[in-house]
């Protein structure tokens, strides 16, 4: 669960809002595994050698792109809510976006 | 072209069906922009493939929560279109960390048909809609279906689709390009550029319900019947550091809450989109709206903000380029557009493209009309003349998004402030802390003239 911050003119003990954890989110859309990953990076040396900042990490709205043990970016594909921020946030332009193939991802009931 | 009783036989799906070369027009997505596209072609008699990915129109859509309908009505029957609320009322609100200061506005007209052409809407139930009336106009849609690339003559004209069916190529003459903004295939097939970070924004969003009490929106937001309201929240309490804002939107049983900011602010010290959405539900003036809500859906995607200089080259020889995958959003800070304008570019498009299997030409040259026709509409003037803004707003940003939030509340509570000093005093203090922030009585007018553009 993410930090939730103070908020004074809320009722004592009710929650203000309610913020779901991530993992909680991410059940709530429905989500067909293609079986393989429909990302990947173009050329990995990239991300260990030539990256400092890892924007894919920060942009991405469900933590698909995250560090993996070797401090390098790893790729979650299935949490993938397939809006595209990381093909624009890699500074090295290194993100191999496909579209998930024959209705497999992500889909939404509301949108 | 084909009679009636072709068009029947073919809207009936079989098993492995080959629909290469049967088929005047592909369009390549079922969203706004390519239901509009589809809907004219065939209106117009042309043989359409409506190509979608996800499982059903509107599977893959995200966005904010206001749906725009003046070209839309004009072009199918909307009286059993699945809206939500129509909007009653236009709150603007500028958050600092603990304060707000509104402006909201409720004309009375708004509540009369055709209510300003502004409805709440959730894409799963309106995409899928709007695509049965292409279907119902004469179009075959095929979903489950990825577009990988686009088949190219050796001439360079455009002539078809790939796709990730068995049988993958889809031959015809023309295709339009409705894709979204995350256009892949545009790019893929060099029809435009790869955007830059600065003009994109990432947005993220929850659809919430209210499980305790029926009548919690209705009470809420002060609404009557199917009237509804669109919030709109600026400064640090809605999206921290970076540029641009949060919403909520009521639908029927349920409300959109979320914020979008710019991939360029999202990197480095700005919180996650996650936790930056948290912060906003938190907030003193928008946790008591959510208070008991539940999330029934969690979304993401992204807005091409570039404005009309971003905007590609909209025709090329056998396919036209349209809605989202074109550019075609508007946001100025008071109108976020986009819906209504990817219809109207889908129609001009369609009509284009109809017109010119009319001549029998696939040319680029023949197309012409619609980036004419998109020049002289509403969509590329609001674009044009708020181009200036993004720029002057990247220069202003620390003084519109963070210290003015905070000197309107505090000159409000100056203003305001119950003691036994004159009301001379306060409002004394109240214009200081306005000036201090703004430079003084000609920093104001400076500020005021450098802005004018949004109201004029």
């Amino acid at each position: 669960m993410s930090a939730t911050p103070n908020v004074p003119n809320v009722d004592a003990g009710a929650p203000s809002a309610e913020n779901d954890t991530l993992e909680d989110r991410l059940y709530t859309v429905r989500y067909d595994d293609p079986g393989e990953s429909h990302l990947d990076v173009k050329i990995p040396g990239i991300c260990a050698e030539g990256c400092t900042t890892y924007d894919c990490i920060d942009v991405c709205p469900a933590n698909v792109w995250r560090e993996g043990d070797d401090g390098v970016p790893n790729i979650a594909y299935e949490n993938c809510l397939e809006c595209g921020s990381c093909r624009w946030a890699c500074p090295k332009g290194n993100v191999e976006w496909t579209y998930p193939t024959r209705g497999a991802g992500v889909s939404y009931k509301k949108g | 072209m084909t009679d009636d009783a072709d068009a029947t036989e073919r809207s009936e799906p079989i098993a492995n069906p080959s629909y290469d070369d049967a088929f005047d027009a592909i369009v390549v997505g079922a969203g706004l922009a390519g239901s509009a596209a589809a809907v004219t072609m065939a209106d117009e008699g042309l043989d359409v493939l409506l190509i979608e990915r996800g499982r059903y129109p509107g599977a893959k859509n995200v966005f904010g929560g206001v749906l725009y309908t003046p070209t839309l009505r004009e072009l199918v029957d909307v009286t059993s279109a699945p809206v939500e609320r129509y909007v009653a009322e236009k709150r603007f609100s500028m958050l600092s960390d603990d304060d707000e200061t509104a402006v909201s506005l409720r004309p009375g007209e708004w509540h009369d048909p055709p209510h300003n052409d502004s409805y709440t809407v959730l894409r799963g139930e309106f995409d899928r809609w709007f695509a049965e009336q292409a279907v119902e106009a004469g179009a075959v849609l095929l979903t489950e279906t990825t577009v990988t690339g686009l088949v190219r003559e050796d001439d360079g004209r455009i002539a078809g689709v790939e796709t990730d069916r068995p049988d993958g190529t889809i031959t015809a003459d023309y295709v339009v390009l409705a894709e979204g903004g995350n256009s892949l295939v545009s790019e893929g097939a060099d029809l435009k550029k790869p955007e830059r970070a600065e003009n994109i924004a990432v947005g993220v969003k929850e659809v919430l319900e209210f499980p305790e009490r029926d009548g919690v929106i209705r009470d809420r937001f002060r609404l009557s019947n199917d009237a509804g309201v669109s919030y709109h929240y600026f400064g640090e309490g809605a999206v921290g550091d970076a540029v641009g804002g949060g919403f909520i939107y009521t639908n029927e049983d349920t409300v959109s809450v979320g914020l979008a900011y710019r991939l360029s602010d999202a990197a480095g010290s700005q919180p996650k989109p996650e936790q930056t959405l948290n912060a906003f539900k938190s907030h003193p003036a928008v946790a008591p709206l959510l208070r008991g809500a539940r999330t029934v859906e969690y979304g993401a995607k992204t807005i091409p903000e570039g404005g009309s200089e971003s905007v590609p080259e909209l025709v090329h020889d056998g396919a036209v380029v349209v809605g989202d995958a074109a550019g075609l959003v508007l946001n100025n800070g008071v109108h976020l557009e986009g819906t209504n304008m990817a219809v109207e570019s889908g129609h001009l498009a369609g009509e284009a493209v109809a017109d010119a299997a009319e001549r029998g030409r696939t040319d680029e040259a023949a197309f012409r009309s619609y980036p004419e026709r998109l020049e002289e509409s509403f969509v590329v003037q609001n674009l044009e003349r708020y181009g200036w803004l993004m720029e002057r707003v990247e220069t202003d940003r620390d003084l519109i998004f963070e210290e003015l939030p905070h000197a309107l509340a505090d000159a409000g509570a100056e203003y305001f402030r119950m003691d036994r000093e004159p009301k001379e005093k306060h409002a004394e203090e109240a214009r200081e802390r306005l000036f201090e922030t703004v430079g003084g009585l000609r920093g104001a007018a400076k500020l005021a003239y450098r802005y004018r553009g949004v109201l004029r």
